[in-house]
């Protein structure tokens, strides 16, 4: 079976705050899946949850198709980093990932390769407490993954890693995308995403605002404006426009084109011999696309962008 | 790529185990359990001191063991085998386990062997023999024939209520007993006992009674009984202490109750005042010996408490809940791993105290024959050095529970530290049947179970009153209580 | 000091542990007083009850929750890491230990007041109907008594140094945990102790050594004579302890990093 995180009308109140409202989705294999939404906007709650935690007041998750609290052996099926700090700091490195082991039978070799892994094998012996937050993120993910689950779930993996720290663990996230795993990152911040993740869910208040993938929603909020610099702007402005695009003069030089793609600009132009300096495809960050939808979520109740 | 795992509880139980062994102070602190345990112990036992073989208020019985021996005996000596025979025909109530009827004795001296049978104004018939035996026969009381068949070293009890169909009570070894014997009729009439606690004060007042009781029907049958032989009278007398007891104030002996006795027509009546029985002081050395495991108690409290509320600190149980997620068998793998771990440091701790406290008593006074030598084989002993450990373990547990079901130390801490602690300070401010109540219903009354000697009223610490098992009950039930709550909140709340 | 003041009360298990303190002290006084009889007690002169003395028996359960609150003020600090922010707005540390001190001190010592004060009068109430009239020759319960007065005042001034043991020890131990059991140890451990050490000459070392049963001696109206330690000099007993825990607490407050 292949492995999977599903969430079907997931609900989920504390007192009179609603954390998750009506959340559903479902995480595919081999792709790094981002989780992105402002900092309570349900993310932490979603993924308690998903791991049997908290309760839902409504609907269900599943993980590879049972709920996560049937499971024997759960290491082995998820891995999960929740929160860097949710140690004993009297405890050693060694001893905190030792007893993980212990309680779902899987040997100590395990404890010494993950901590090899992760790059904490030197520090091993010395206890959590005063390790940096970056150690401690580290040794979370080295207890995600222990049991070397083909599902794994890392929230806010990023916080406090060191610029080498980040580059490590994007690594790690690609290449575990690649052997096929589940791989359920969530931040709140869109660019640490922007370059490891392959899918998107965006949360907003609870709710889901965005399912699509990274090239979609880049697609989406870049349109397809294209900016052109030439020395014959009028004779470029005449031509593209009659051949249906928009066009807008941005100073002398530039222009900016709706409505074509930029292989057809650069046909036209060529064709009618209007020289031209520049053509490039213009790309509005994921950053702004994120910040466009979550800001629509905060103040207006727009519709769902959905593609599956 | 999914690794080889396991589940069962064996492995929940190593994982539990990790934990507990990976945190420096909880080490230190369990070190510290045995340690400070012991030193205190041994205070306790430095400071315990008794001058009851100065001033003894007991004879020495045949095995070695204080007892009283004290009653009025209206006699003549039997050679061999034979049978003492007697109609008590009314007995004065003057106490519930007052005592008229006949006796085979070694002598007259006071704790020598015996065997005797009786009737009693509240607890029917009765067979005792050497201040160990007492066997219960029918119930009523006067008019009863009773009857004393000696057949070479045993001694056989028969009543009846009419004198033709009869009733064994039983048969006594009396193995000791010398060929000559001295039968007859005896009556006793233990003392009275009046405890009152208020204000902080526990008052111990004890004050003799005496009883009456007439017998007729009169017969020594033996092979070599003279049938016409002298009876003699005797009041058989032990030493009595002024100041036996603990507390304030006193009672004051009077000059000595008038027993004696009269015959006439066949008819004998016997006044007759004391006791016959085991005489074992109330104060207990094991205790005294065991007592530091009080400060092994406050620690394990806060070790148990803290054991499941550092989990909640800083979401540590989420980590636990995600590599288990069934949580009430995360509950149980700690409350085994804890209270085992708990039970066999109580126990290295007991043991040792009462291997080293044990010559400080001696030197303090308690030694025999006042206090016989408790072994660690003898039950009570064993009961006492093993329960205490199981205390512990208990303690641990129900600690553990509290810190599950409140999720704050501080809070935990004190909960489980006031309920075994407090109800001691408040029980000796408390009348005598508040005190039983309040130990019977905290598990301050745990404590009992370091008691290697049986309940008594008379002590200032209310849990002696209670029985071993009936205070390590209620810890129990306290223990199992607690986990139960826990294990149902902690599958109930959002981790 | 204000902002310190400002703490204790925003915490609203202070509030709880300061009620504790009174009901507690009184209802026990209460319960103690209603089982004292006149049977010990033929004639005032030799009745074996210290009036005073039972009506503050209380304050013994009264001062874990004194106990609580005192070690809380300290240790809460260390467990939110609040404590880097306390410095960084006073880095003059011993400053930060006395207003505490202060705070926690005064707090403790107006729960006392109050309990004292209902312990007194519930016992004022009960008393003469328990045989203790002023016809039998009792006075009644007084502050006008200065033996009543000392005891009364002292009980306030022992639960006063019972706060600061347990702020000194927690201040050492900067643990919750390990500062309450700690002092809680100190202070039964020994009276559980005495109960049944029959050696009279360990009775009177406990007496006069150990922090409680010492600092109780405050409450002691009759025979006096008999102690193994005066009134004042048990309470001093006590606040030598609790000196000298705030004083290592001081030091080490100063020299540790927070």
């Amino acid at each position: 079976m292949q492995p999977s995180i599903e969430v079907r009308g997931l609900r989920k109140r504390y007192g009179r705050t609603v954390a998750v409202d009506r959340l559903t989705f479902a995480v595919k294999p081999g792709e790094v899946t981002g989780f992105v939404g402002p900092n309570g906007a349900g993310k932490s709650t979603t993924m308690r949850l998903i791991l049997g935690l908290d309760t839902p007041d409504e609907g269900d998750a599943l993980v590879d198709g049972v709920a996560y609290r049937s499971l024997r052996t759960p290491l082995v099926r998820v891995g999960a980093l929740l929160d860097a700090a949710a140690l004993h700091p009297g405890r050693r490195a060694r001893d905190h990932l030792l007893w993980m082991a212990h309680s779902n039978g899987l040997s100590r070799r395990r404890v010494d390769e993950v901590l090899e892994q992760v790059g904490l094998a030197s520090v091993a012996k010395r206890r959590a407490g005063g390790f940096s937050l970056g150690m401690r993120q580290r040794l979370g993910i080295a207890g995600a993954l222990l049991g070397d689950p083909p599902v794994l779930m890392f929230d806010e993996p990023v916080n406090g890693l060191d610029p080498e720290g980040i580059v490590w663990i994007r690594g790690l996230l690609r290449s575990l995308a690649t052997e096929g795993r589940v791989i359920f990152v969530s931040s709140h911040l869109m660019s640490e995403l922007e370059d490891t993740a392959d899918h998107l869910l965006v949360l907003g208040r609870g709710r889901l605002i965005a399912d699509t993938s990274v090239e979609k929603l880049r697609t989406a909020a870049s349109g397809d404006r294209v900016d052109v610099r030439t020395s014959r702007r009028t004779d470029a402005m005449t031509l593209l426009a009659n051949a249906g695009a928009t066009v807008a003069a941005i100073d002398h030089e530039l222009l900016t084109v709706n409505g074509l793609s930029g292989e057809r600009i650069a046909g036209l132009l060529t064709g009618a011999g209007v020289p031209f300096s520049e053509l490039r495809q213009h790309r509005a960050s994921l950053e702004e696309a994120y910040m466009e939808l979550t800001r629509d979520a905060v103040e207006f109740n727009v519709p769902t962008v959905r593609d599956a | 790529m999914m690794s080889a795992a396991r589940d069962g509880f064996g492995q929940l139980l190593l994982a539990e185990w990790t934990k507990l062994r990976s945190v420096r102070r909880w080490v230190l602190a369990l070190a510290a359990l045995v340690v400070l345990s012991v030193g205190f112990s041994l205070f306790a036992s430095a400071g315990s001191g008794t001058d009851s073989n100065k001033h003894p208020d007991f004879v020495v019985g045949p095995n070695g063991r204080p007892v009283a021996d004290e009653f009025q005996f209206v006699h003549q000596p039997l050679t061999g085998d034979g049978s003492v025979v007697a109609r008590v025909v009314s007995q004065q109530n003057s106490h519930a386990w007052a005592g008229a009827g006949v006796m085979i004795k070694d002598g007259t001296r006071s704790g020598s062997r015996y065997a005797a049978l009786m009737v009693t104004p509240k607890h029917g018939v009765r067979l005792s023999a050497n201040y160990e035996v007492s066997r219960a026969g029918r119930a009523g009381g006067v008019p009863r024939w009773l009857r004393l068949t000696r057949t070479g070293n045993s001694v056989t009890g028969y009543e009846s209520t009419d004198g033709a169909t009869w009733h064994k009570v039983g048969t006594v070894d009396m193995r000791g007993l010398p060929p000559t014997a001295e039968v007859g009729l005896f009556v006793s009439s233990p003392p009275k006992v009046v405890v009152t606690r208020s204000a902080g004060t526990t008052s111990v007042a004890e004050g003799p009674t005496t009883g009456t009781a007439t017998f007729d029907s009169v017969r020594v049958d033996g092979a070599q009984a003279t049938g016409s032989a002298v009876w003699q009278s005797d009041r058989v007398t032990q030493p009595h202490a002024q100041d036996t007891l603990e507390g304030v104030p006193d009672f004051k002996r009077r000059g000595g109750p008038s027993t004696g006795s009269t015959e006439a027509n066949g008819v004998f009546t016997v006044t007759g005042s004391g006791e016959i029985g085991p005489r074992e002081s109330p104060d207990d050395p094991v205790q005294a010996a065991l007592f530091g495991i009080l400060i092994g108690l406050m620690v394990i409290a806060a070790m148990g408490v803290l054991y499941m509320t550092s989990e909640f600190k800083r979401g540590m149980i989420r980590t636990t809940f995600v590599a288990s997620p069934r949580r009430g068998r995360v509950l149980a793998a700690k409350a085994v791993v804890l209270g085992t771990t708990a039970f066999v440091l109580g126990l290295v701790a007991t043991v040792v105290s009462f291997r080293l406290g044990l010559p400080l008593l001696r030197d303090g006074g308690f030694a025999p024959p006042a206090y016989p030598t408790p072994k660690l084989t003898e039950w009570p002993v064993l009961r006492a050095v093993v329960g205490t450990a199981a205390f512990v373990a208990l303690i641990a547990v129900f600690a553990l529970g509290v810190g599950a079901i409140l999720r704050h130390s501080a809070g935990a801490i004190t909960a489980v530290l006031a309920l075994v602690i407090l109800p001691a300070f408040v029980a000796i401010a408390l009348p005598t049947t508040g005190a039983l109540w309040l130990m019977r219903l905290t598990p301050a009354g745990g404590f009992a179970i370091q008691r290697a000697k049986p309940p008594s009223n008379m002590l200032a610490e209310a849990w002696s009153a209670i029985d071993p098992w009936a205070g390590l009950g209620v810890v129990f039930a306290y223990a199992v209580v607690a986990l139960a709550l826990a294990a149902w909140l902690l599958r109930r709340r959002d981790a | 000091m204000h902002a310190e003041w400002t703490k204790l009360r925003s915490v609203p298990s202070s509030a709880w542990l300061v009620l504790a303190a009174v009901a507690f002290t009184v209802a026990l006084g209460a319960v103690v007083t209603a089982s004292t009889n006149t049977r010990e007690c033929p004639t005032p002169s030799t009745c074996v009850h210290d009036l005073a003395k039972v009506s503050l028996t209380g304050v013994r359960v009264g001062q874990v929750a004194i106990v609580v609150l005192a070690v809380l003020v300290m240790t809460n600090e260390y467990a939110t890491r609040l404590i880097q922010t306390t410095l960084t707005a006073e880095p003059r540390r011993l400053v930060v230990l006395a207003t505490k001190a202060v705070v926690v001190v005064t707090a403790t010592m107006a729960a006392g007041a109050l309990g004292v004060a209902g312990s007194l009068l519930a016992a004022r109430g009960m008393l003469p109907g328990n045989g203790f009239t002023a016809a039998n020759g009792y006075a009644v319960l007084s502050l006008a008594d200065e033996p009543t007065r000392r005891a009364a005042i002292g009980t306030v001034l022992y639960l006063g140094l019972v706060a600061l043991l347990s702020l000194g020890v927690a201040t050492i131990v900067r643990d919750t945990a390990g500062a309450i059991t700690t002092v809680l140890a100190a202070l039964f451990a020994f009276p559980m102790l005495a109960m049944f050490v029959s050696d009279p000459r360990w009775h009177t070392r406990i007496e006069k050594y150990a922090p409680m049963d010492a600092g109780l001696a405050i409450q002691a109206t009759r025979g006096l004579r008999g102690l193994p330690i005066g009134p004042w000099q048990g309470l001093g007993v006590l606040a030598a302890y609790a000196g000298a825990a705030v004083l290592v607490g001081a030091v080490l407050f100063r020299l540790r990093d927070a």
